[in-house]
């Protein structure tokens, strides 16, 4: 069987180096983008079954990043992952499937992929 | 009696301490005695310009008729004398004598003995006091005794106009004892309430009034109509009080209402009334009215009048003064509160603006430490000692984060989810959080709702969490043995309705010097707080457009009022 494949978008390499190996962990093939410019270039060329995305991002932030991406395909699923709840209010955050809220504890984001993949 | 004696006798009592009356008594024993008339008398002028006769000699038979009639100047032969200030002498043979307008039917029978008669005015050069009236049994009167009675006349004239100097001065002073009083009112710090029923009490006493209205309407100092009483009026008096205020103030000028008989349902009301404008620099500022019974006339004589007319201007101009005096210091003091509030609101959202970009960067790195702990735990090789730094490591990672999230939550900015919200239910929903819990138990909490309360409008979520750290702090502050009062009302703040809700415990109270701070994020006196539950409590009822307002009883406990507004269509709430 075909691996889901994930793309995490962060600038913070440890970040994405926790994500990756915690998710890989999961049995989930992982790419990872350190900006957003990257991340819609993978985004474009590859095709994934879900995109993880920072919000706060230096050049191009998170949100630019999920409407470009909900443009090009609106069924693209893309959950927003930010240190912390304060784009939970902004509109342009509601098009992503889901919010969630970074924290050391691995387990929401885990659960929250699962769910949107309905697995 | 020769002259020089007759008049060293009459110099000794005019100028002695005797009482006027017993003074002019005197005088006139001496000229029944020495100049032999059995009946002198002394008329004088009254308030209202009438003769009446009031001094008389020991002997005087006549006085006990005469006494009961008055004239007028110009009428009869004493209201002639007084008129041309010219003496007259006539024996009964001129005429038949008449004192006053009318022929006397009492003196009848009574005056047939006399045969001379003198009527010579009491006055100075420029005052008119009365007419000395001196009649005698005897026929042939001198004309070295006519002069003689002149000059006693012009001395008892003296008397009288000394009396009338002394009578106006008194009258003066208590003006100015009046003004005076009025004065140190005005300067004196009350407020302006209290300052006018002052001013109402000292006009009423001064004029002995049955009562002062004082009519307020200040359109300048924004001041509603008011008005300010001392004594009771009567209604029907009202309305006419009310009439003269209006066509007073209108008209710029006093009005006056001499003993006027009002009919009513009732019974009939006799009274006067007096009205000025209280004026400052041309501005109307109210009216003053007076009023009394008809046994006190005074009000509307006009002594009484111009008496008002001074008070009422040098009140109203020292009334504005202070009016305007203090409206200034509520200014100045509202300036000052309002800069205040200004400059800690701009505190604490430069402050918020730091706190929430340290805490984004300290987040990150939080989560990278407490992600990479956990997958270290899950190895396997390791020992015992290893994975217990690893749980040390998590705890403290956890205890960083919910402190990340607290802060974050204070820096949020305004409420979100706003929508009708039950108080009451709410503070129920809590307390039914709290009561199970064994630590609790000593904790007796008293509720007193108000059943009526309307909802408030206002993010329910976030008030809660207000009443959830208000309640926690009471429990601490009492280390868990006490009673909470918790009590809902509707009160007006500022003419604006709103809902109290006041938590109180019995936990001996607040340090004051910690007040000032109390408020202040960060702040804490508890070994494990973060300094946050009350900067966050007053950040949320502020963003609910309320206030948090805290009584402190150092020694018996503090209570905390949650005001949130009931009419919040607007969006405005404390100022």
């Amino acid at each position: 069987m075909k691996k889901i494949k994930l793309l995490i978008v962060d600038d913070e390499e440890n970040i994405r180096i926790l994500f990756k190996e915690e998710l890989e962990d999961e049995g989930y093939e992982v790419e990872t983008a350190s900006n957003g410019f990257t991340a819609l270039e993978k985004f474009r060329k590859g095709t994934f079954d879900l995109i993880v995305l920072d919000i706060k991002m230096p050049g191009m932030d998170g949100i630019q990043v999920l409407n470009e991406i909900k443009n090009i395909n609106k069924d693209q699923p893309v959950i927003l992952c930010s240190a912390y709840g304060e784009f939970k209010q902004d509109f342009s955050s509601w098009v992503s499937d889901e919010y969630v809220v970074k924290s050391a504890d691995t387990g929401e984001l885990k659960q929250t992929i699962k769910n949107i993949l309905s697995l | 009696m020769n002259p020089i004696e007759l008049f060293g006798k009459i110099i000794e009592i005019s100028h002695s301490n005797l009482e006027i009356s017993s003074r002019i008594k005197s005088i006139l024993n001496i000229i029944s005695q020495d100049l032999h008339y059995e009946e002198v008398m002394a008329y004088t002028l009254d308030q209202d310009k009438r003769l009446t006769c009031r001094y008389l000699n020991d002997r005087s038979t006549l006085f006990p008729i005469l006494n009961k009639y008055r004239c007028r100047v110009g009428e009869g032969i004493a209201g002639g004398v007084a008129q041309k200030r010219a003496p007259q002498h006539f024996t009964s043979r001129d005429i038949p004598p008449r004192f006053g307008c009318l022929f006397y039917p009492e003196l009848d029978g009574q005056i047939e003995r006399f045969k001379s008669f003198a009527f010579l005015p009491l006055s100075d050069d420029s005052y008119l006091y009365g007419v000395l009236v001196a009649i005698s049994t005897r026929e042939a009167i001198q004309d070295s005794e006519k002069i003689l009675l002149s000059m006693l006349s012009r001395e008892i004239g003296g008397i009288l106009r000394t009396y009338s100097l002394i009578i106006e001065s008194k009258k003066r002073i208590s003006e100015l004892a009046t003004l005076s009083e009025l004065g140190r009112v005005l300067a004196s710090d009350v407020e302006p309430e209290e300052l006018l029923k002052n001013i109402a009490l000292i006009v009423a006493k001064a004029l002995s009034a049955q009562f002062v209205t004082i009519k307020l309407e200040y359109p300048f100092l924004r001041i509603g109509s008011q008005r300010f009483t001392n004594g009771t009026i009567e209604p029907l008096m009202m309305q006419y009080v009310n009439e003269m205020e209006i066509e007073s103030i209108k008209n710029k000028r006093s009005m006056s209402l001499k003993d006027h008989i009002s009919e009513a349902e009732e019974g009939h009301l006799r009274f006067s009334l007096h009205t000025s404008p209280m004026m400052s620099k041309n501005r109307i500022i109210g009216a003053i009215t007076m009023g009394a019974s008809k046994a006190q006339y005074f009000i509307a004589e006009e002594d009484g009048r111009s008496l008002i007319n001074t008070i009422s201007n040098y009140m109203s101009n020292g009334l504005e003064n202070t009016l305007l005096n203090r409206r200034l210091r509520d200014v100045v003091r509202e300036l000052n509160d309002a800069q205040k509030r200004l400059i800690e609101q701009e505190k604490l959202k430069s402050l918020g603006e730091m706190t929430a970009n340290i805490a984004h960067e300290i987040k990150n790195p939080l989560v990278i430490i407490g992600g990479f702990a956990k997958r270290l735990a899950k190895k396997t090789h390791l020992d015992q000692t290893e994975n217990r730094y690893i749980d040390i490591i998590l705890k403290e990672v956890t205890r960083l984060e919910s402190i990340l999230n607290e802060v974050l939550n204070y820096v949020k900015e305004g409420p979100t989810l706003t929508g009708a919200c039950d108080i009451n239910s709410c503070i129920d929903e809590i307390i039914s959080l709290f009561a199970p819990d064994s630590t609790w138990k000593d904790i007796k909490i008293e509720k007193m709702f108000d059943n009526k309360l309307d909802p408030v409008i206002c993010d329910s979520q976030q008030i809660k969490q207000v009443f959830i750290n208000i309640l926690m702090n009471a429990f601490e502050a009492m280390d868990g043995r006490g009673t909470i009062e918790v009590k809902t009302e509707q009160s007006v703040v500022n003419g604006k309705m709103f809902m109290s809700a006041a938590i109180s415990d019995t936990g001996g109270g607040i340090d004051p010097s910690i007040m000032e701070n109390i408020f202040n994020p960060f702040f804490t006196t508890k070994e494990k707080g973060t300094g946050l539950g009350l900067a966050i409590s007053n950040k949320i009822v502020t963003n609910n457009n309320g206030r948090l307002e805290i009584k402190n009883m150092v020694g018996k406990g503090a209570t905390f009022i949650v005001y949130l507004p009931l009419e919040n269509k607007t969006g405005e709430g404390f100022v």
